[in-house]
């Protein structure tokens, strides 16, 4: 009997672990420890106004604080029965894309893409190819320049708020981020291209069930209030508030890690399970992008995540076009956030932060006082299958030296892309004895 | 001269100030160029552990004893040591009712498992090691960031603004979100170098870059208590960043 352990999973959010108990070719024990501090940002909210839950809430991560917040604001909203304005919509999923640019960008550049070159590091990738790291980069920042223009900053927006935005942006502001869209969509090729021509990672194969908001129209991911459990050919659907039906905690006996699961099968969220539950989105370039890379939908490779990332980061500067454009036709309106009436009640939302679903459920009391909130997070629904897949990997592999072993576990880990701070909001943490 | 080593590290956070680091897109090629970046998990797989360090710069707070450890080790590798973003240097958003009773929480958040946790009551890292600077914020300001590197490399020691958001958002000439709109903006008693961002967006400051030095908490608790807010809800919106307002 031995043990493979990755004791820190480098270029990863967070503080996470890999550890796989190996008898010859038997594969035993799976884990992927998260031993993230816990930081009790659920308990300690109890008590605040609702005014002060987002700017709390979106402390649980950075990468994605945009959709903490926004499914935050989302949340409160639901359970004050407040409908926001057309424009605010329009403004928040804005806002969306420009968080999802910058997070695939980095993941994609900073993150990923190093591993499929046998490189440590971005750093080390811009000395054998500084274009791919500056075509990084560049994405990156047209991402952050969205976030910072809407939201008032590009980690922890503080422009959103209750009931719209603090400032709506100007005519010119929205103008030059046209400017800097219309660029960036010259750059989209030669992602796809940079994509296609990394070595082939297939590590392991098997049928996997995906699950993601459906997109009511076009590509908006912060609308929308059904999910949808794609398995083998099945579609299941399910609404905001039986939210539990997803994150329904198992305890199981290996770890102290809860594990989410729908109907006794784990699943996957993020990009890949996005395009999986919405194919109507793959038209046009985004079409000519999944063909360029041999995407197959439904995948059965996990490595196959990173590639629907750069098929969105095409998509998500499509779309943040679209929205200028509609913002700019309709006219931009200085509204102010709208009055909020507070009352006692439940309100949950659900959207689709870059790493998959995120959802916020919250009750407030007749003082508009929180009395209970409820966070769950892409990377504690992805903990179970990532378990799956870590497995799946080392059964393939289970004989090749332990430096072979790391490097596939590492990958497909990092092709979840997990953010390990967020995952602790639901994964029981697990100690390491 | 040769490039000075360093180290990047998280503790408990939300790696948000790390983020910031690579969020320079600007100037990051730049920056690898002129420090000599040994050890940083987040953006890279080929670290050195344990090499002697010239500035390790940590962002997070302690919230375990593994946490402590950490950073014990870390203050033993390096000559300079940097708090990074409000969390290592004031606690940050886990630290704000450090006082209440740990282990009910843990139970509540995580079930009977959470008892068994490696747990302790939030800290900033000058609480547990000696700190050489600190770079508040939630997150860090990019630009007071690279003015740091910028001074280390040059041998200068960073000064950063001693006076509060307020100024900052008077020079800006915004309406007063306080006297003229009645709202719990903390901009008096925080410490400015975000340019006003929330008061510039009418939006009130929440105090996420933690007290300024001379905070003069009585006579806004005065102003808040003459606008009707009631001084639980007072007190409670200015320790959501730092325990007990900063006060020590």
């Amino acid at each position: 009997m031995k043990k493979v352990v990755i004791e820190h999973l480098a270029r990863v959010e967070g503080h996470g672990g890999i550890t796989v108990e190996l008898d010859g070719k038997k594969v035993g024990k799976v884990h992927f420890d998260v031993f993230e501090g816990a930081r009790l940002l659920e308990s300690l909210v109890r008590g605040k106004r609702y005014d002060e839950i987002s700017p709390i809430l979106s402390r649980i991560c950075s990468i994605c604080s945009v959709a903490h917040s926004l499914t935050s604001l989302k949340a409160s909203e639901n359970a004050f029965g407040v409908k926001v304005s057309p424009q605010t919509e329009l403004l928040r999923e804005l806002l969306y894309q420009g968080e999802n640019i910058q997070s695939h960008a980095l993941h994609l550049f900073l993150l990923a893409v190093p591993d499929y070159l046998d490189l440590p590091s971005a750093i080390a990738l811009a000395a054998s190819k500084p274009d791919a790291v500056l075509l990084g980069l560049r994405l990156k920042k047209l991402g952050n320049t969205i976030q910072e223009t809407i939201g008032g900053r590009a980690v922890h927006p503080v422009n959103a708020v209750p009931g719209g935005f603090g400032t709506v942006p100007t005519v010119d502001q929205l103008i030059d981020l046209r400017k800097a869209l219309i660029e960036a969509v010259k750059d989209c090729d030669t992602v796809i291209d940079l994509m296609a021509s990394l070595p082939p990672a297939e590590f392991c194969h098997c049928d996997t069930a995906y699950a993601a908001l459906r997109s009511p129209n076009a590509d908006n991911y912060y609308a929308g209030d059904e999910v949808v459990v794609a398995s083998n050919g099945d579609r299941s659907s399910i609404s905001g508030a039986e939210y539990k039906k997803l994150a329904n905690e198992q305890s199981v006996l290996h770890s102290h890690a809860k594990h989410s699961s729908f109907g006794g099968k784990p699943f996957m969220v993020g990009s890949l399970a996005r395009l999986t539950v919405n194919p109507q989105r793959l038209t046009g370039k985004l079409a000519a992008a999944t063909e360029r890379l041999q995407l197959k939908l439904p995948a059965t490779n996990p490595m196959d995540n990173n590639k629907a990332q750069a098929v969105e980061l095409v998509g998500d500067i499509e779309r943040a076009l679209e929205i200028i454009e509609q913002l700019l036709h309709d006219g931009l309106k200085d509204e102010r956030p709208l009055k909020i009436q507070v009352r006692a009640g439940t309100g949950t939302a659900i959207t689709e932060a870059p790493r998959g679903l995120l959802i916020h459920s919250y009750t407030y009391d007749a003082e508009g006082r929180i009395t209970a909130a409820d966070v769950i997070t892409p990377t504690a629904l992805n903990a179970a299958n990532m378990e799956l897949h870590f497995r799946r990997v080392v059964e393939q592999c289970a004989e090749r030296e332990d430096k072979v072993i790391v490097k596939r576990l590492e990958m497909t880990a990092r092709a979840y892309d997990p953010c390990i701070s967020c995952s602790v909001h639901l994964v029981r943490k697990q100690q390491r004895q | 001269m040769s490039k000075p080593t360093v180290g990047i590290f998280g503790l408990t956070g939300c790696a948000g100030d790390q983020l910031v680091i690579l969020n320079c897109e600007d100037q990051l090629l730049e920056l690898v160029s002129v420090i000599d970046i040994r050890d940083f998990l987040m953006a890279s797989s080929g670290n050195d552990e344990v090499c002697p360090l010239d500035v390790a710069i940590v962002e997070g707070a302690v919230v375990s004893n593994k946490d402590r450890e950490k950073l014990c080790a870390i203050r033993k590798r390096a000559k300079l040591l940097v708090a990074l973003g409000t969390c290592a240097v004031w606690g940050g958003v886990a630290a704000m009712d450090r006082g209440l009773d740990r282990q009910k929480l843990l139970e509540e958040v995580y079930g009977e498992a959470g008892l068994s946790y490696d747990s302790v009551p939030t800290q900033a890292l000058h609480e547990v090691v000696k700190v050489d600077l600190n770079i508040t914020g939630c997150p860090i300001e990019k630009d007071q960031f690279l003015a740091a590197i910028g001074n280390l490399l040059n041998g200068n020691p960073p000064i950063y603004p001693d006076y509060p958001v307020c100024t900052e958002c008077r020079m800006l000439e915004n309406n007063c979100l306080l006297i003229e709109r009645g709202e719990l903006c903390c901009g008096p008693v925080t410490a400015a170098g975000c340019k006003a961002r929330c008061p510039n967006l009418r939006v009130a400051c929440v105090g996420c870059r933690g007290p300024v030095s001379d905070a003069n908490q009585s006579s806004l608790l005065a102003a808040f208590e003459e606008k009707g807010f009631d001084r639980n809800a007072i007190a409670a919106r200015l320790r959501t960043f730092a325990p007990n307002g900063g006060a020590q």
